[in-house]
């Protein structure tokens, strides 16, 4: 088991180092994730929208901001692994399940690296004030890993297929929505201090990404193999 | 084909016309919905229960190729999806028509409606993978991993999403309202149109594979 661990470490690892010679990952995640903030916040700032709204609106853009700039960053983890034929001597190297938790483990450092940037300053510049801080954490974690499970088998699927780009967002966005739904609730939960839609968003979107944690592990090998 | 298949089919159309003419006729208009809309859900509830049985069919069909390697499954969770598809519309639509009817709008976002609409929009992405990949082998497999993975989100459509969010939608599975539950004759053409609905799809897809199966051999003839 800590052989396992430390193997699907040593991948993410490699991964992340590859990442930084070059950072095409990060720079377009931060990016889109920028410009998109900038946009929203140019047009609305803190005092546009009604105190009533601001929890339901500033939820929705909060994720709206954070799911499709991991779209345009997370797309990369096996595509570039066949673009440069390394994908061959990655599956000699290390069991499939191993190569599977190591890009998770890599895109989960890459989303929780957005947020941790992006999260405060739309907080920040867009005067949106959290009731329950820690929980508003704990959306933040659950929701990212969510996502980083159900980006990481879609990005194994697409490197085998043909038209890479487009095939990502039209095979991630429909398994993303549900997520997608339960993680802006859990979000207005926070922001209002709705302790009891809290615990049912939360208690959900657990559910949710451990169901697609098994289902996915099982599944990559099949995926990776051929 | 043979005599058995034929009868049935024969069957099967008689059937669906006695329960048609029920659905319009014999049943008389149920208390408390306006006009005549209640007998749509002779049609609603059974284009629902078939788009689901279909897609968990595509689920299994998909996990018995990933097992066997068999064409033959591949075709048959193929042809499953896209009778899933094609119910899974129709529910949509009739259920469009009875909200206009009895809530003033065909579309208010209501949960049910948001989660017809994501599952129509994940089985869609299931026909563009398939037409992204090239190679049969590939395409079966990678199409049979993504409807499981597709079929996973399921239960969080039908039954998490419309716990979270207040639904007009009336309760699926935990009918607790004495006042909302059928008479028993409703309850019969309710079941005899569920029983036609399900027989028609098992019809079709049988047609639906023997199609996909007779491209496969053209392909090999051809290779």
């Amino acid at each position: 088991m800590s052989r396992w661990l430390a193997e699907a470490l040593a991948v993410a690892a490699k991964d992340l180092r590859a990442e930084f010679r070059t950072r095409v990952a990060l720079n377009s995640l931060a990016l889109f994730a920028l410009t998109t903030l900038a946009a929203v916040s140019y047009t609305i700032g803190p005092y546009r929208l009604a105190a009533e709204d601001r929890p339901f609106l500033l939820s929705v853009l909060l994720w709206i901001v954070i799911f499709f700039a991991a779209l345009a960053g997370l797309d990369r983890s096996f595509v570039k692994e066949e673009e440069s034929h390394t994908a061959p001597l990655l599956r000699l190297a290390a069991a499939p399940t191993v190569v599977w938790a190591g890009k998770l483990l890599y895109n989960l450092v890459l989303i929780f690296v957005l947020m941790a940037m992006l999260a405060p300053l739309f907080c920040v510049l867009m005067g949106f004030e959290i009731a329950m801080p820690w929980r508003f954490v704990m959306v933040l974690a659950v929701g990212g890993y969510g996502l980083a499970v159900i980006t990481t088998i879609v990005a194994a699927i697409i490197a085998q297929a043909m038209t890479r780009g487009a095939l990502f967002s039209v095979l991630s966005l429909p398994l993303l929505l549900p997520l997608l739904i339960i993680v802006i609730e859990g979000t207005r939960a926070v922001a209002m201090g709705d302790l009891a839609s809290f615990s049912e968003s939360l208690r959900a979107m657990i559910t949710m990404a451990g169901a697609m944690t098994i289902v996915s592990a099982f599944l990559f090998p099949i995926v990776w193999r051929d | 084909m043979n005599r058995v298949g034929l009868a049935l089919k024969w069957f099967l159309f008689v059937w669906m016309v006695v329960v048609i003419w029920a659905a319009f006729m014999w049943i008389p208009s149920a208390e408390g919905f306006k006009g005549e809309s209640s007998r749509i859900v002779f049609f609603h509830v059974p284009t629902a229960w078939v788009a689901t049985l279909a897609f968990l069919v595509s689920c299994i069909a998909s996990g018995m190729y990933l097992w066997r390697r068999e064409p033959k499954y591949d075709f048959g969770a193929a042809v499953s999806a896209g009778l899933g598809l094609l119910y899974a519309v129709l529910a949509t639509v009739t259920g469009a028509i009875f909200a206009k009817i009895m809530w003033g709008a065909y579309w208010n976002w209501d949960p049910r409606q948001t989660s017809i609409t994501i599952l129509l929009l994940i089985y869609a992405a299931y026909f563009a993978l398939r037409s992204a990949v090239a190679d049969p082998e590939k395409r079966a497999t990678l199409s049979a991993v993504y409807s499981i993975l597709a079929f996973v989100t399921v239960p969080f459509l039908m039954f998490i999403v419309p716990r979270i969010y207040f639904s007009l939608h009336p309760d699926v599975m935990t009918n607790a309202d004495p006042d909302n539950s059928l008479d028993s004759a409703h309850l019969i053409v309710l079941l005899a149109s569920l029983a036609g609905f399900t027989g028609l799809s098992v019809w079709l897809y049988s047609v639906g594979t023997r199609i996909e199966k007779i491209r496969h051999r053209r392909r090999q003839e051809v290779l």
